[in-house]
């Protein structure tokens, strides 16, 4: 009951913020300067009689809260409007790319998940040169921007090496993996690095706590030890940092679809929020945020597994 | 007229520079071609063998197949992959008959005949009925397409005869016929175009053209894809690839990296910042091509310190146009002679090129101009440029002139905005109200100096964002419209390009070539800046 009334919550929360969040990105292009008619006009000076016919199609000339009013509606029907630019139904055209984005930012958050925590509980339990290495390393990693890593990633596993293809998507899941390797890579490796440190040093932490050495004294096997205390333990800082860099993914996978010309909603979202696609930038921010509440969503659910103490809807310290 | 279109290319071009000035570097060591027609290609060897899947990019994804709507690079480059005009432009820029052949019977009436056995990709034949739909969707205001103003003259068009159209005009306008072939020339089929209604060339729905290549799918994304057109009505033709894809891939290192590892086989670029690096790669070939398009600096006011002409002759004469060739250009641009790229000579070239060849190169000469600008009294003012520090190529332009200025004794203030924005100085009478002028890519849509002559200086031009009127050119580029001879015309133009110079209502930085980029497993495409209007890969096939 706890956990339904819990849920319940978030999913008010959850309409509440792409409520608000529509309203401002709205406004925001709403009030940005320029027009979409420029975007569809490529600049050309258009005859005032095409302006007006272009203005009326695409009701240009409302008010604002009538603007946002027949947007609003429409999504409430489930109609998210039509794209400007290339005249066709947004739900149409964020369904060709939602799963490029989901696959990418997927993929990355395994890496980050499996290779970030796994070299982080290594290095934390196995002090030395490989604990030394991974510290430089991730330093280096956590201060690469994705659109670097992307660059160089290119540059050295596809031009120079050739494993991996500089662009597109695959067809089949195989080919897929293939393709998105390079572009998770990119996305992943700061976030990974960071990952690693945070859970390095949590793992450190615990393993110093009172308890972790009176149970190592008592003779309890080293092994159990760092299952039932240790990592344990260190697993809800953990999550934290691991929720927010894959909740950031979703964000950051604009600048690695760009840069592998994979067809996702982030690039889509760049170009279309630069032509003033109004209707498109409103449909995909919506998935974003979506995904963005989810996400933080999975993260309070597994505190809430991860640690009885924590009551459903309050959040970890 | 189509000069913003190749603004906003130029944007997006520029806009992803920084990214691949990171990846390789800079280098600077092409210098500036001074010859303008040397080693320039307008074609290609013809491919011999047939080729599986080619995939050739455009800087940005394709927005619309409807060639109402066909305004940038990449709906060109797409359109005129399939479609053809009743007109064609050769690569030379020579005007020839495409769908139809045409006469002028008299001054103000152009007969279309259409070819025998011209047919549709779904096998219709083309009728007048079809030529005369296309053309008035072209000028039907309520679509709101792009090439409403070029029937400015026209009175009206109307089927004559079994194979016949005629355009009857309301004054003589030799420009009409080159339009024709151009995009605003192309021909689609009435009953399918009905059809579809506002589906028409939209993902959605599809295009009904009669090119050697057919449209057989456009996921937005993903790219258009083309496919060979076994029944292509021409018998001289034989498409070689299976299929074509378009594909919209906005960045540079991306583009120049998918070349290289044969990802991607081929692409038009002009001013690119990886072409020493393509240059030297073992799977890329670069061809220069003639181009049709000018680097200029637009005047947009001529209250300000450049309504002096003194003071524009003499920042035109300050301006290193060798170190934006190497920089911007990397060696793929030539120095001007006139304020047309001599790429645009597409007919009358003997009287066009004599002309233009005893013209003298625009070259430095600070210590004159400094002169000059003492003599207007300038000394000090201060000259405001419009620029974008998101564009790589904006700013060093903008950098090269901020020094001319500089160096003659102007002071420089820069007025810098973002990447999109930057369209908005030439639509946008606020926004260019704080600037004296700005740099941008002009071109215009047939082989012809004019052609880009016309929007700046004309006083309804356009591009004619000063309010320019010197009654003298006006009346050159009028009476130009209307002559029928091509050697008179030609030799209308060179006064007017003349003319143009002493009077600079724009300053010419530097003529970019044309850049065709090719897998070296590909022969055939066309070379020249023609590939924007006129079909580009009917002879594309394996080397």
């Amino acid at each position: 009951v706890v956990l339904i009334r819990f849920l319940l919550r978030r999913l008010v929360m959850l309409a509440a913020s792409l409520l608000v969040a529509s309203f401002v990105i709205f406004a925001a292009l709403y009030l940005a300067p320029g027009s979409p008619l420029a975007a569809l006009a490529g600049g050309r000076t258009l005859p005032p009689s095409s302006i007006r016919v272009l203005e009326a199609r695409y009701h240009l000339n409302d008010s604002f809260p009538v603007q946002y009013w027949d947007w609003l509606r429409g999504a409430l029907h489930g109609d998210l409007g039509v794209s400007i630019v290339l005249r066709e139904n947004v739900s149409t055209l964020i369904a060709s790319r939602i799963w490029t984005t989901a696959g990418l930012v997927l993929y990355a958050a395994a890496l980050i998940v499996l290779l970030g925590i796994g070299l982080g509980i290594v290095a934390g339990l196995r002090p030395g040169l490989l604990d030394t290495s991974t510290l430089v390393l991730t330093a280096v990693a956590a201060a690469i921007p994705a659109f670097v890593a992307a660059i160089m990633l290119i540059l050295a596993f596809a031009v120079q090496l050739r494993w991996f293809p500089v662009i597109g998507n695959g067809t089949g899941f195989l080919d897929n993996v293939r393709h998105f390797t390079l572009p998770a890579v990119a996305l992943a490796v700061s976030s990974l690095a960071i990952v690693a440190r945070v859970t390095r040093a949590a793992v450190r932490e615990e393993q110093g706590r009172d308890h972790v050495q009176t149970a190592i004294s008592r003779s309890i096997p080293v092994r159990q030890v760092i299952r039932r205390h240790v990592l344990r333990n260190a697993a809800i800082p953990v999550t934290t940092i691991a929720g927010i860099t894959v909740a950031s993914l979703i964000a950051l996978a604009a600048v690695v679809e760009v840069a592998f010309s994979l067809n996702g909603l982030g690039a889509y979202l760049v170009a279309s929020a630069q032509d003033k696609d109004l209707a498109v930038v409103q449909g995909i921010s919506l998935v974003l945020v979506t995904a963005f509440v989810v996400v933080n969503l999975i993260v309070d659910l597994l505190y809430v597994v991860l640690d009885p103490r924590v009551a459903a809807g309050g959040r970890a310290r | 007229m189509a000069w913003n279109r190749s603004l906003v290319a130029a944007v997006a071009i520029t806009a992803v520079v920084p990214l691949a000035a990171t990846a390789c570097g800079r280098s600077t060591v092409s210098s500036g071609n001074t010859s303008p027609s040397s080693g320039l290609v307008s074609t290609t060897r013809p491919g011999t063998s047939p080729v599986g899947s080619v995939v050739w990019a455009v800087y940005r994804d394709v927005n619309s197949l409807d060639p109402i709507y066909a305004f940038d690079y990449p709906e060109n480059t797409a359109d005129s992959l399939m479609c053809e005009s009743l007109l064609r432009q050769t690569p030379d820029g020579a005007l020839v008959p495409g769908l139809a052949s045409m006469s002028q019977p008299a001054p103000t009436r152009l007969v279309f005949t259409i070819r025998p056995g011209v047919t549709f990709w779904d096998g219709h034949p083309v009728t007048p009925t079809d030529v005369v739909y296309s053309l008035d969707r072209d000028r039907d205001v309520k679509l709101g397409g792009y090439y409403v103003i070029i029937f400015d003259r026209v009175r009206s068009i109307a089927v004559t005869g079994a194979r016949q159209v005629t355009i009857t005009l309301t004054q003589p306008d030799y420009w009409l016929p080159e339009q024709m072939a151009s995009i605003g020339g192309i021909v689609i089929e009435k009953s399918f175009a009905q059809k579809l209604g506002q589906n028409y060339g939209t993902p959605a729905g599809s295009i009904m053209c009669t090119g050697a290549y057919m449209l057989k799918s456009w996921k937005p994304g993903v790219g258009v894809l083309a496919v060979a057109n076994p029944h292509y009505w021409n018998p001289a033709v034989h498409p070689l690839v299976r299929q074509i894809l378009v594909k919209g891939v906005p960045d540079v290192a991306t583009l120049t990296a998918a070349m290289e590892t044969g990802a991607i086989q081929g692409t038009y670029s002009y001013g690119l910042s990886t072409l020493d690096q393509l240059k030297s790669s073992r799977t890329v070939r670069v061809y220069e091509g003639p181009g049709w398009s000018t680097d200029v600096f637009v005047v947009t006011s001529l209250t300000g310190v450049l309504g002096d002409v003194r003071v524009r002759r003499a920042l035109s004469m300050a301006l290193d146009r060798q170190g934006i060739i190497s920089s911007v250009y990397r060696g793929a641009a030539l120095m001007p002679r006139w304020a047309s790229n001599p790429g645009t000579f597409g007919y009358a070239r003997g009287i066009f090129t004599a002309a233009y060849d005893s013209s003298p190169v625009l070259t430095q000469n600070i210590s004159a101009a400094r002169q000059l600008v003492q003599a207007a009294g300038a000394t000090g003012k201060t000259l405001t440029i419009g620029t974008s520090s998101e564009l790589a190529d904006v700013t060093e332009v903008t950098g090269a002139y901020q020094a001319a200025a500089e160096a003659i004794g102007l002071k420089v203030r820069l007025d810098s905005v973002s990447a999109r924005n930057y369209v908005d100085f030439y639509l946008d009478p606020k926004f260019r109200a704080a600037v004296d002028g700005f740099p941008a890519i002009p071109y215009g849509d047939w082989a012809d100096p004019v052609a880009m002559l016309r929007v700046f200086e004309l006083p309804a031009g356009v591009a004619n964002l000063d309010n320019f009127n010197d009654p003298a050119l006006t009346s050159l580029l009028l009476r130009e419209r209307a002559t029928a001879d091509p050697a008179a015309r030609a030799r209308l133009i060179v006064q007017a390009e003349k003319l143009t110079l002493q009077e600079l209502p724009m300053i010419p930085t530097v003529q970019p070539v044309t850049l065709l980029l090719l897998n070296k497993g590909l022969t055939g495409a066309v070379a020249s800046f023609a590939y924007m209007f006129a079909p580009w890969a009917d002879s594309l096939g394996g080397t």
